[in-house]
């Protein structure tokens, strides 16, 4: 299978927060969804991949390609949290502006996204609401035949209905097997709607990079008292949380953690609660 | 390149058709008081504020980051800037020059040595003043840009003064005037370049926040 995106290595030192040798990469045909707390360096990674900051260490690579050229850049389409457009634009001049700095801008395309948004023509930006603005950056982002689609933080702060919306338009994009997704959110039930794979980064690190269904189908969280906890195996928690009545468990082979343990409570684990046991979680 | 500086156009649309028609009105209006050439001094140098309306607009909507996303290298994101300004200034001391030309037609006392010695004063002046604070922009605070552009303007003066001063040594300026201020333009203008090098090299290795 070919990668779209290829991280290796990334390593970005500020004053108080390290961005340690971050590895993963994003299949062609598939959406990888970057999960982590606010600060947990899911930005640092997408800034740095994009050579929007400078990274001290490691290897980034799109389409096959180790430099960022303007090639490259044509075929991907980012989008930040917020539209990160002059406010006092319309998506008529965005259309003007973009029609001269893309060699593959499709008007058409373009017209046709914000028809479909309901978005208006002529409205300055600072006019629309947030979920407008978002709607607006990714039709910008589609119209210039990407190939990889990077979002960072895209789906924050947006209703659900809006949110519905763009992970809907998401996998449609994803259709095409050539087209690939990189979205990184802390809004992890969008993620376990639409992602192929997962990338957690936890204090820099990553702390692992699976396919969905591996997470959902195989990890579990055993919920037990104190006295259960204690007849546990440590050697099968991947991490724990004492709550006011009782002990959470996370394991990675839920299945097998059922047969070795028949009496205990072992529910399936979202991936909020896997990114919450091992955020908050002891090991 | 060209879709940044029609972004630029569009963020200060409203700027410069308000300073080509204050300079218009100022110019005729100056008429009745002093020399209108004079105002050549001052156009260039108010045209060039809506450069720094655009820089303060691109760091608060955070363009500077969008934009390193898009097929335009950090090289051409300063040059474009540079040149903004540079066609800013031209725009100002053409549009100076239209009640200076009419006025001339009409029989004021305006002498083209006093248009092209004014001009010259002017556009060192702009040169100098954003050889400065161009940098200083992308160096430093870009919402602060508007601020460094005024001191860099006062700046600007003082080393004039100082290059008509060490021109004296060699030419007598006042003989001279004309020679000497277009020495001063020209010294003026390298400053511009090399400022637009160092703007380029410390954009390139920038992390864009």
């Amino acid at each position: 299978m070919n990668n779209a995106l290829i991280i290796s290595g990334l390593t970005k030192t500020y004053k108080d927060f390290v961005l340690d040798n971050v590895s993963f990469s994003v299949p062609s045909g598939s959406i990888v969804g970057l999960i982590g707390e606010n600060g947990a360096g899911k930005s640092t990674t997408i800034n740095a991949a994009l050579g929007i900051i400078q990274k001290e260490d490691g290897y980034v690579s799109v389409f096959g390609k180790d430099e960022l050229d303007n090639e490259t850049k044509e075929q991907t389409g980012v989008v930040f949290d917020g539209s990160n457009y002059p406010e006092i634009l319309s998506p008529k001049k965005i259309n003007q502006i973009m029609k001269n700095i893309y060699g593959s801008w499709d008007e058409q395309a373009y017209f046709r996204l914000l028809k479909q948004f309901s978005l208006p023509l002529d409205k300055q930006i600072k006019q629309l609401s947030k979920g407008m603005k978002m709607k607006l950056a990714i039709s910008v982002a589609l119209s210039h035949h990407s190939k990889l689609l990077i979002l960072d933080e895209a789906t924050s702060g947006l209703d659900p209905v809006i949110r519905d919306d763009i992970l809907d338009m998401l996998l449609d994009f994803v259709q095409d097997e050539e087209h690939s997704i990189l979205v990184s959110s802390h809004i992890t039930s969008d993620l376990e709607k639409i992602a192929d794979y997962i990338v957690f980064i936890h204090e820099g690190k990553v702390v692992f990079s699976k396919p969905k269904d591996e997470l959902i189908e195989q990890y579990g969280v055993i919920k037990c008292g104190a006295a259960q906890f204690d007849a546990l195996d440590k050697s099968d928690i991947i991490t724990y949380r004492k709550m006011d009545y009782e002990w959470q468990i996370l394991v990675s082979e839920r299945d097998k953690m059922q047969k070795k343990y028949p009496k205990a409570l072992i529910v399936p684990a979202t991936i909020d609660e896997i990114m919450l046991l091992y955020v908050k979680g002891e090991r | 390149m060209k879709g940044v500086l029609l972004k630029d156009f569009y963020i200060a649309k409203s700027n410069i058709l308000v300073t080509i028609v204050s300079l218009i009105v100022l110019g005729f209006g100056l008429s009745f008081l002093l020399e209108t050439s004079a105002l050549l001094i001052l156009a260039p140098v108010a045209s060039t504020t809506a450069v720094f309306i655009s820089i303060t607009s691109d760091a608060g909507s955070k363009w500077n980051k969008n934009v390193i996303t898009m097929p335009v290298s950090r090289n051409q994101i300063i040059s474009e800037k540079f040149i903004f300004y540079i066609l800013l200034a031209v725009v100002g001391l053409i549009t100076a020059l239209i009640p200076c030309i009419v006025l001339m037609l009409a029989g004021a006392d305006i002498t083209v040595h006093s248009l092209c010695l004014y001009a010259a004063i002017g556009m060192s002046a702009t040169l100098l003043a954003g050889g400065i604070s161009l940098p200083c922009a992308y160096l430093f605070d870009p919402e602060k840009s508007q601020i460094v552009f005024m001191m860099s303007f006062m700046a600007s003066t003082g080393i004039i003064v100082g290059l008509v001063l060490l021109t004296n040594l060699f030419i007598p300026v006042k003989n001279n005037i004309l020679l000497a201020f277009n020495i001063v333009l020209v010294i003026s203008g390298v400053c511009f370049f090399i400022s637009y090098r160092i703007a380029v090299a410390v954009y390139q290795n920038r992390d864009i926040v």
